[in-house]
C-alpha cells in the first residue's frame, strides 16, 4: 500500500492545495465566499420557475425536491469538468517538480466536497422555509456522501490523465455531463419516466445518489443502505482502475504537456 | 541500514527517448481526421547511462547544449521516466529544476512558502520550524506578507531558493540556476551549498559554470550526445573538457 503512504507523507501538500483552491477562487471577487451561494441560487431559481412552467408535475415541494437533486448534480458535474483541465492548468509545475501527480485530482475533488458543504447548506435553508423541518436521517448524509466521494475520486483520476492525450475530450465531457443531467432525475421524479426506458436511469449511479439526498432531506425516511453499499462497491472499483489507468498514463505527463 | 544508504542514486542501463512530433495530433478529431499526420522521429537523447552516486558526494555534471545532462537530472527527480533501464534514489530528494515552480502569485511569500515546501513533502510542522531560516536567509523580512506578484524576480528567485534549501534533503539536484541573483547572494548561496554538502547532503549539479564546479564538486561526470564521455575527479575532466571542446 505504497499509494496510501505516499499520500501521506505529502499531507501537507494535499492541505495547502485545497486551501489554495478554495482560498484562491474568493480572493480576488469582490462578493467573496458568497458566490458559493448566489451562483447555485441563480440556478435553482431558473429551474424553479421554467419546468414547473413547462413539464406539468404534481410533485410537492416542487423547488425543495428539485434543490435535493441539482446542488450535489453542480458538485459532481464541476469536479468532472475541472477534473479535465486539471493537468494542463498546472503543467508547469508537473514539468519542474515531482510529487504525486495523484494529488491534483485528489485534492480537486476534496476542495470541491468543501464547496458541496458550503452550498448544502442551502438544502437546509429551502427545508427549513418550507417548514418541512429536518429528521434524524440527516445523520446518514455522511453515508451519501461517501458515495458520491469515492465515486467522484474514481472518475476524476480517470478524466485528468486521459485529457492530457486527447484534449479535446474536455469539451466532449461537458456534453456528455448536460446529457446526464437530464437522464439523472435531478428536475423530474422516476415515475414521470415510461416504465420502458426506466433502465437508463437504474443505470446511472448517480440516480442512487440524489435518490438518497432526497431520502433524508425531502421524503425524510432512511437512504437505502444496501443501494448505496453498491455504489460505494462500483466507486472503490472504479477508483482502482482509476489509479491503474492513472498510474500508466501520469509517466509521460510531463512530456506530453 | 547503513549498507542501504551507501549508494543514493543508482542508474543502471537507462534509455531515454523522445519522440519529436512534427504535427502533432493532439485530439481524437486530429487522430482520427488526419491519422497518417502523426509522423515523428525519434531522437535518442541518454545511451545506456550507467552510474553511482555515494552517500555525501558532490558530483558536476557537464556538457555542451543538448548533451542530455538536463534530461538525466529530470529522470532522477522523477519527472520523466526513462524509456529503459532502471534508476533507483535512496533518500528524500529535492530538486531545484527552475525556480518558483508552483509559487502562487496572489499568495504572499509566507503562504507560498508552506505550498513550495509541502511540494518538496515537507508537513506542516517541519515548515514551521523552518519558516524564520527560510525567510532569513531570503532576506525578505519586510516584504513576506506581500503577495509574490508584487516581487522582483531577484526577490522570487531568493525566495524559491531559500526554500528549496532549507527543505534538509538527502540528495539535492540543481540545474544551472548558480547564476542567477546578484554576487553577494550567489556567494551565500554557494557557502550554503558548500555547509550542506559538509553536512552530508549529496548533491548533483548541472552546470556551465566550471569555476562554481570546481569549487564545489569532487566528481565531474562529462556527458557527451547522451552518453558518459569521462567520469572522475573535477579538475581532471574539466580539463579535459576544455581541451576537447575548444
Amino acid at each position: 500500500m505504497n499509494v496510501f503512504r505516499n499520500l501521506y507523507n505529502y499531507r501537507e501538500l494535499i492541505k495547502t492545495s485545497v486551501k489554495k483552491d478554495i482560498g484562491g477562487k474568493y480572493k480576488h471577487s469582490f462578493l467573496g465566499v458568497l458566490w458559493s451561494f448566489i451562483n447555485p441560487l441563480l440556478q435553482i431559481a431558473v429551474y424553479a420557475i421554467i419546468f414547473p412552467l413547462i413539464m406539468k408535475n404534481n410533485i410537492e415541494n416542487y423547488t425543495v425536491f428539485m434543490v435535493c437533486g441539482l446542488i450535489p448534480w453542480t458538485y459532481f458535474s464541476t469536479v468532472l469538468n475541472r477534473a479535465s483541465f486539471v493537468m494542463i492548468e498546472n503543467g508547469n509545475i508537473i514539468k519542474k517538480v515531482y510529487f504525486p501527480r495523484e494529488i491534483l485530482p485528489l485534492s480537486l475533488v476534496t476542495s470541491e466536497t468543501v464547496n458541496f458543504l458550503i452550498s448544502s447548506l442551502l438544502i437546509l435553508a429551502f427545508v427549513l422555509i418550507n417548514g418541512m423541518g429536518i429528521s434524524i436521517y440527516a445523520l446518514a448524509f455522511p453515508i451519501v456522501l461517501l458515495a458520491q466521494y469515492i465515486m467522484l475520486i474514481g472518475l476524476a483520476l480517470i478524466f485528468s490523465s486521459v485529457t492530457v492525450y486527447f484534449r479535446d475530450l474536455q469539451h466532449f465531457i461537458g456534453v456528455v455531463l448536460q446529457l446526464f443531467f437530464y437522464a439523472t432525475p435531478i428536475v423530474y421524479s422516476l415515475e414521470v419516466i415510461p416504465e420502458q426506458f426506466r433502465w437508463i436511469l437504474l443505470l446511472n449511479p448517480m440516480t442512487y445518489i440524489i435518490d438518497g439526498y432526497r431520502d433524508i432531506f425531502y421524503n425524510k425516511e432512511m437512504p437505502e443502505i444496501s443501494m448505496l453499499g453498491i455504489i460505494i462497491a462500483i466507486g472503490i472499483a472504479v477508483t482502482i482502475i482509476g489509479y491503474l489507468l492513472f498510474n500508466k498514463l501520469q509517466k509521460r505527463f510531463a512530456e506530453e504537456l | 541500514m547503513q549498507k542501504k544508504t551507501e549508494n543514493r542514486i543508482i542508474v543502471e542501463h537507462v534509455y531515454k527517448n523522445f519522440n519529436i512530433y512534427f504535427d502533432k495530433a493532439n485530439s481524437i478529431k486530429e487522430k482520427m481526421l488526419f491519422w497518417n499526420r502523426n509522423k515523428k522521429e525519434t531522437r535518442e537523447v541518454l545511451k545506456d547511462i550507467n552510474l553511482t552516486i555515494k552517500n555525501g558526494e558532490a558530483v558536476a555534471l557537464i556538457g555542451i547544449n543538448g548533451s542530455g545532462k538536463s534530461t538525466l537530472l529530470k529522470l532522477m527527480t522523477k519527472i520523466i521516466y526513462p524509456t529503459k533501464g532502471k534508476i533507483t534514489v535512496n533518500g528524500r530528494l529535492t530538486s531545484l529544476l527552475e525556480l518558483g515552480a508552483g509559487f502562487h502569485q496572489d499568495f504572499s511569500g509566507r503562504e507560498n512558502i508552506y505550498f513550495n515546501a509541502s511540494i518538496f513533502g515537507l508537513t506542516k510542522k517541519q515548515i514551521d520550524e523552518r519558516l524564520d531560516q527560510i525567510i532569513e536567509f531570503s532576506e525578505l523580512q519586510d516584504f513576506i506578507d506581500n503577495p509574490v506578484r508584487t516581487y522582483s524576480s531577484g526577490m522570487f528567485m531568493r525566495l524559491a531558493f531559500a526554500v528549496a534549501i532549507n527543505v534538509d534533503a538527502d540528495i539535492l539536484l540543481v540545474d544551472e540556476i548558480l547564476s542567477v541573483g546578484d554576487a553577494h547572494f550567489q556567494e551565500k548561496c554557494i557557502n550554503k551549498m558548500k555547509e550542506l554538502k559538509e553536512q552530508g547532503t549529496t548533491m548533483v549539479f548541472v552546470t556551465h559554470n566550471l569555476g562554481s564546479a570546481k569549487e564545489l564538486c569532487d566528481r565531474a561526470i562529462w556527458l557527451n550526445k547522451g552518453e558518459i564521455q569521462l567520469d572522475g575527479k573535477t579538475d581532471k575532466v574539466i580539463d579535459k573538457y576544455i581541451e576537447e571542446t575548444k
